[in-house]
């Protein structure tokens, strides 16, 4: 397990420039608990902070490097983690990723053109699969989210994102500015990879 | 088919019939009683009401007296369509659907081919004459009723035949499909109210506040068949061209097919003009119940048909899926034609669409000749030119440059944001580079292969996203010109009148203080928009040109938007101002 500040830390590898109240909603620490660890971080040299916002530091960076394989040693010789992780990128991580280009591209006259979500009932079965693609992802993470309670709290991240998207905020399905499906995804697939000491795959 | 009196749970939506409450029947039925009511043809329906959705979550399970109704309804669809439930020679299927009367996600979806077993599949095979037919609806019944009734998570739809898919149910669940028709009925019905408590569909009324206990309505809706003779067939039709948005229908044929056929691309299609040479009574009907949707619905539609037995049914009709351009033309023949206003017709083209149309374009004759750098997957369309950096911070610091990267991770998010094109080695059209830069329409080629970062990194180079090509060097291009563009012409004029900001083309006459996003250094922004200081009167810089700065600065109730495009900017605010979900 990483320690409070070094959670802040790796919050800040998933997403930059960001408030401790941004970074308590990754890590799911209370907003008190992230300043403490941030005041920390900054002290120890691993975080600058600058107007309200906290940026990684190159020796952050060096600091978590040599931080993850004892952190998650449990979790990297874990076989059921490891296949957890084959089936992640095989499975769901593809669904998800075409199901979001299905959303912003649809084909008219066989050319991509622009989502204008004028059909509501595209987008609608767009995401309901979304939705399935979600629940399925929540069972394949569980060998994962026994040992790592903050892939928990994606998943929960991921699934108010949807309730939005459902709810017509149609910028929470790929939206970058906001957490949307994709941004989280993105997010969780990152904080996934240096978890498990993975590679990004194409 | 009128016949509605005397039901406890159940509503007929008859073509005389007075409107049914939504409330009471969905949305879904609602619709089809609209179909009805133009004096359209729609596959034979009934509805179980949101009412008898009550009384099943009073009672846990299913409101005396619905089961008889239910083989009533049944007896009904049999009898407007003389085919029988479970039965040869012409066996009747049907589709059972949810509908709320608010929409409603997280509830069940459609289960297609009700109705289906070994022996209806026998007497599908004989009626159509195609074995691999029927038993392809009986493998898809198979797979929907698995998923969405006994809650199979195994992904169903891979399985080759029905007995596969029903071996995989029962090491899922332990349980199997039942063959009696009426049976399956019943369960669906059952499994269509519980899907409206589901977990989703819980949160989803849980965060928007609605009631938790709102229940569902159950479409049962008769299938139709294209296959069955040389007088059946299926198609699509577009009231309007989806391409270029003229008001001519454009449509496919496909003679003997079925519904999936047309979908799937398995099979060609052939222009709809086959079908008034085969059968000109039923061209001429579609056409007049296409111009009647087309007039009714105030906008282009898609209609999905069937013709069975020579006899036409209309499926579905929804506005029609269209180009930029033919969104442009679409909403401007709809004011022309005094079937909408121009305040409407400035919420029917997006800021998006718009920005699409004037995005510019490689000049004609400019890419011969020139180098080609590199190339990969056409992941986001545009055009840029930049010179090619290899990190997110040299992005940020050196505005208009070219991200180059091996593959993208959240860290490189504000480096995509500040870049004009964004490239990478790795990956194809869905990778997270892709669709980051699809939603910041910024120019995206990814997958141009191992060393590119090297190959490109300080060239200056001009990428076009729309053919995954990059070229050494800075192409020429062209983009069209808002101000003489007739239709863009009007389209603005009318959406300045509609918008709660003035959007100027310079800053030249703007109202101070002004505040411009453009002079905050790049490395102090974050994913997140910079605050507009109180008291601003004019907003400037590429942040408010795009939708959610837009928003902000209606927010924050500047007077002016300085932006070198006005329409797409125009439009954004006006969108600004009808958004309260």
């Amino acid at each position: 397990m990483l320690d409070p500040s070094q959670l802040t830390v790796h919050a800040l590898t998933l997403r930059q420039l960001a408030s401790a109240d941004q970074i308590a909603d990754i890590t799911g620490q209370t907003a008190a608990e992230a300043e403490a660890a941030l005041d920390k971080a900054v002290a120890d040299g691993t975080v600058i902070a600058a107007r309200g916002s906290f940026m990684i530091t190159p020796a952050g960076r060096a600091q978590l490097d040599t931080a993850y394989p004892e952190a998650f040693a449990g979790l990297r010789s874990d076989p059921a983690v490891n296949a957890a992780m084959d089936s992640f990128e095989a499975g769901v991580n593809q669904q998800v990723l075409s199901l979001t280009t299905d959303w912003q591209t649809i084909k008219v006259d066989g050319q991509p053109v622009t989502n204008d979500h004028g059909d509501p009932s595209y987008d609608g079965k767009i995401i309901d699969r979304l939705g399935r693609v979600l629940d399925k992802t929540a069972t394949v993470l569980n060998p994962v989210t026994a040992a790592d309670p903050m892939t928990g709290r994606f998943v929960d991240r991921l699934g108010l994102a949807l309730t939005r998207a459902e709810g017509g905020e149609t910028d929470y399905v790929s939206g970058v500015r906001v957490d949307s499906v994709h941004t989280v995804w993105f997010q969780m697939h990152e904080h996934l990879l240096r978890l498990t000491g993975r590679e990004r795959p194409q | 088919m009128s016949v509605s009196a005397g039901f406890r749970w159940l509503v007929v939506p008859g073509q005389a019939d007075t409107e049914p409450s939504r409330d009471l029947v969905g949305g879904k039925a609602w619709s089809l009683w609209r179909m009805r009511s133009l004096g359209l043809r729609v596959p034979p329906a009934f509805v179980i009401t949101t009412k008898a959705c009550a009384a099943y979550f009073a009672n846990g399970a299913l409101p005396d007296g619905l089961a008889e109704e239910l083989a009533v309804g049944i007896g009904l669809l049999e009898a407007e369509l003389d085919r029988s439930f479970g039965a040869g020679p012409r066996p009747l299927l049907v589709s059972v659907r949810s509908g709320a009367a608010v929409s409603m996600p997280g509830m069940m979806d459609t289960i297609l081919d009700l109705g289906c077993n070994d022996e209806v599949e026998r007497a599908l095979a004989a009626e159509s004459g195609d074995a691999a037919f029927a038993a392809e609806v009986h493998r898809r019944f198979a797979a929907f009723y698995g998923r969405l009734v006994l809650g199979s998570t195994e992904n169903l739809e891979d399985h080759p035949d029905t007995a596969t898919v029903r071996a995989a149910i029962t090491a899922d669940t332990g349980r199997d499909i039942p063959t009696d028709p009426g049976q399956q009925l019943r369960a669906a019905v059952g499994a269509v109210f519980g899907s409206s408590r589901s977990r989703r569909a819980l949160a989803y009324r849980r965060h928007y506040g609605i009631p938790e206990d709102l229940g569902t309505a159950v479409t049962v809706q008769a299938m139709v068949f294209g296959n069955l003779d040389d007088d059946s067939g299926t198609g699509v039709l577009f009231t309007r061209s989806p391409v270029d948005g003229a008001r001519v229908p454009y449509g496919e044929y496909l003679p003997r097919g079925q519904g999936e056929d047309v979908v799937s691309g398995r099979v060609t299609p052939k222009p709809i003009e086959l079908l008034a040479q085969r059968a000109p009574a039923v061209h001429a009907e579609l056409m007049t119940a296409a111009e009647r949707l087309d007039r009714h619905g105030r906008d282009a539609q898609d209609i999905e048909f069937t013709v069975q037995h020579g006899q036409l049914y209309l499926l579905q009709s929804r506005p029609a899926k269209r180009t930029a351009r033919a969104a442009v033309r679409i909403a401007l023949a709809l004011v022309d034609e005094g079937l909408i206003t121009p305040a409407e017709a400035i919420r029917r083209v997006s800021a998006d669409q718009v920005r699409t149309l004037l995005r510019p374009v490689i000049a004609p004759g400019a890419d011969t000749g020139a180098v080609l750098a590199a190339s990969g997957t056409a992941a986001s369309p545009g055009v840029a030119a930049g010179v090619a950096v290899s990190t997110p911070e040299e992005a940020q610091d050196e505005p208009g440059s070219v991200l180059v990267r091996a593959t993208t991770s959240p860290d490189d998010v504000h480096g995509m944001i500040a870049a004009v094109a964004v490239v990478t080695e790795q990956g194809g059209a869905t990778s997270h580079a892709a669709v980051v830069s699809r939603a910041l329409d910024t120019p995206c080629v990814t997958g141009c292969g191992p060393g590119t970062v090297d190959a490109l990194t300080g060239q200056l180079i001009t990428v076009d996203g729309a053919s995954g090509r990059i070229y050494a060097g800075q192409l020429p291009t062209t983009a069209v010109d808002e101000t003489r563009d007739e239709d863009l012409r009007r389209l603005t004029a009318w959406a300045q009148a509609g918008s709660p900001v003035t959007v100027a083309g310079s800053a030249a006459d703007a109202p101070e203080p002004v505040f411009d996003a453009d002079a905050i250094p790049p490395g102090q922004l974050g994913e997140d928009l910079p605050a507009i200081p109180p008291g601003t009167r004019t907003v400037t810089g590429a942040l408010f040109t795009a939708p959610d700065g837009v928003r902000a600065a209606v927010a924050a109730g500047v007077e002016v938007i300085v932006a070198p495009h006005r329409l797409p900017v125009l439009l954004a605010a006006v969108a600004c101002t009808e958004r309260t979900p």
